[in-house]
């Protein structure tokens, strides 16, 4: 998990969750106020650049994260560009719009504005301290739990899912692309009964801990970090200041 | 055995799976207040199935369970009792590990128990402190190696403070150097008045641990007795597919060479054996 372990390990890892997202959040409210494609890809840029200069996280750790999310963008872009159309009996024709490309440009570098912002929240902040956050701010308990909930488990089934893949493996069920179908869909079954035991199990282990279905908390102690939140406000407000004076 | 004395009873305990697999088939045993109990058994003599039991996860389809002389409340408030005093450490780490938080995971307990911040967030330092994981509070559960995993499981019941603290084979999976830092936590309990049961496959160690050493042989429990007995029941143990300690053979061995060493106390590990034999060559 990449981004998991630069979360943990970046120069900003101590910083307060609270500036690092008032900053992102500056950082997303410039990418939806940009107009111009140049202004948004300026706003990706310096999101880009306090993640990988200022948090210290290497460039080809921002790149392959940023990687997945890109090609999905460039799928959606390209779909925009070009319409299908049904002509007569039953016949498609695909159409290139003449006049497709400048809003798929707009919205394009936004997004990518966008997913600089996010990335700099997620390789700068591990999840637990962004739930910690949204539940100082009040965010539902039962959306916080699941959360967490799925962040654990994520990493348990990582675990299972690779035993049993490695297990596979030592016994050639990888070697042929039929034996690689074949115990995929082993492992997928697998995993579906072992997602049903675990739930039973962490159900059995809450119990046994007087856990009644309530996940209760510690509050956070702790003084609010001003000097830090004024540093992030003030960068966030130069952003979104940036972005709306380029419509 | 004193059934005043006892902290937590079991009284002909009957317990059949859902699925149709016996669990226990009438099972009884006594653990005393202040002991050290070790339960042995093979594999599926229903040692997992009798801890449920303790902790109330569990509920006999016949027989009962008896808390401080009390028959166990199945009811809300009955299993709130029962669940803050008697601890209960799973043998998988991460089956017990469901925060993805080490400070929020041992909190949760404590939290559970409707104790004040200022209070959990003391007890949760201090469980910590006790397994040695001071420095883990912050870190997420999934970064940890297996043996850490498993002292934040051990934090986490310790900061429920309980009375009896049963643990599902806790050996499982450490190495030497780790099975002695866990020895310690747990002499440790000990020496403050938790009593201990806990379940091995390593019969050695049982017998040079505990106080007391209870046999489970299919859901039933074929012998308790002091440990200083179990030399008198070595057959029993070889009936139940169960190995006797090593030390007792090696005793046997002597003995029946006229090498007897001590003076009736019979040492319960090779190592205090070997320390009798040295003692023998000195005088």
């Amino acid at each position: 998990m990449l981004v998991d372990r630069y979360a943990y390990s970046n120069r900003w890892r101590a910083a307060s969750p609270e500036a690092k997202a008032t900053f992102a959040a500056g950082g997303f409210i410039a990418a939806f106020g940009a107009g111009r494609p140049s202004a948004a890809l300026t706003v990706a840029v310096v999101m880009a650049l306090v993640t990988i200069g200022g948090a210290r996280v290497p460039l080809t750790v921002w790149l392959r994260v940023a990687v997945a999310p890109l090609g999905f963008l460039l799928v959606g872009m390209l779909s925009l560009v070009f319409s299908v159309d049904a002509v007569g009996d039953g016949a498609l024709s695909l159409r290139w719009l003449p006049d497709g490309w400048e809003p798929v440009f707009r919205l394009g570098t936004r997004s990518i504005a966008a997913l600089s912002a996010l990335l700099f929240l997620a390789l700068t902040t591990p999840l637990l301290d962004i739930v910690a956050l949204l539940r100082r701010l009040r965010v539902p308990a039962t959306l916080l739990d699941l959360m967490v909930l799925c962040y654990r488990t994520l990493f348990v089934l990582t675990d299972a899912a690779q035993a049993m893949r490695t297990a596979q493996a030592a016994r050639l069920g990888y070697a042929t692309a039929r034996g690689t179908f074949n115990s995929l869909g082993l492992l997928l079954a697998n995993l579906t009964v072992q997602v049903w035991e675990r739930s039973r199990a962490m159900q059995r282990a809450a119990q046994s801990r007087n856990g009644d279905g309530a996940w209760r908390f510690l509050e956070h102690d702790g003084a609010m970090p001003h000097r830090e939140l004024a540093l992030a406000l003030s960068g966030a407000v130069l952003l979104v200041a940036y972005a709306f004076g380029n419509p | 055995m004193h059934a005043a004395a006892a902290l937590l009873e079991f009284a002909n305990v009957a317990y059949r799976y859902p699925g149709g697999n016996s669990g226990l088939a009438g099972c009884s045993l006594a653990i005393e207040a202040g002991t050290r109990n070790a339960l042995i058994g093979a594999n599926g003599a229903g040692k997992t199935t009798l801890f449920q039991h303790a902790n109330g996860l569990l509920r006999p389809n016949a027989g009962i369970v008896r808390y401080r002389g009390q028959l166990i409340g199945y009811g809300r408030e009955g299993l709130r009792q029962l669940r803050s005093e008697v601890g209960l450490l799973f043998q998988n780490p991460d089956q017990q590990l469901f925060s993805a938080s080490v400070r929020e995971d041992v909190a949760f307990g404590p939290l559970n128990l409707g104790l004040d911040a200022a209070t959990v967030r003391r007890r949760v330092d201090e469980a910590l402190h006790a397994v040695g994981m001071d420095d883990f509070s912050d870190r997420p559960v999934h970064s940890l190696s297996f043996g850490q995993k498993k002292r934040v499981c051990i934090a986490g019941v310790l900061a429920m403070q309980p009375r009896l603290l049963v643990l599902d084979e806790p050996m499982a999976g450490l190495d030497h150097a780790m099975r002695g830092d866990l020895l310690r936590v747990l002499d440790e309990l000990h020496a403050r008045g938790v009593t201990l049961l806990l379940a091995t496959h390593d019969i050695d160690f049982a017998y040079a641990w505990a106080d007391r050493i209870h046999v489970l042989a299919a859901g039933v429990c074929v012998a308790s007795c002091a440990s200083t007995e179990l030399p008198r029941h070595a057959e029993l143990l070889t009936g139940c597919g169960l190995r006797v300690p090593a030390v007792i053979r090696l005793c046997g061995a002597l003995a029946r060479n006229g090498l007897a060493f001590g003076n009736g106390a019979e040492p319960r590990s090779v190592d205090a054996l070997v320390g009798l034999i040295d003692q023998e060559k000195e005088s």
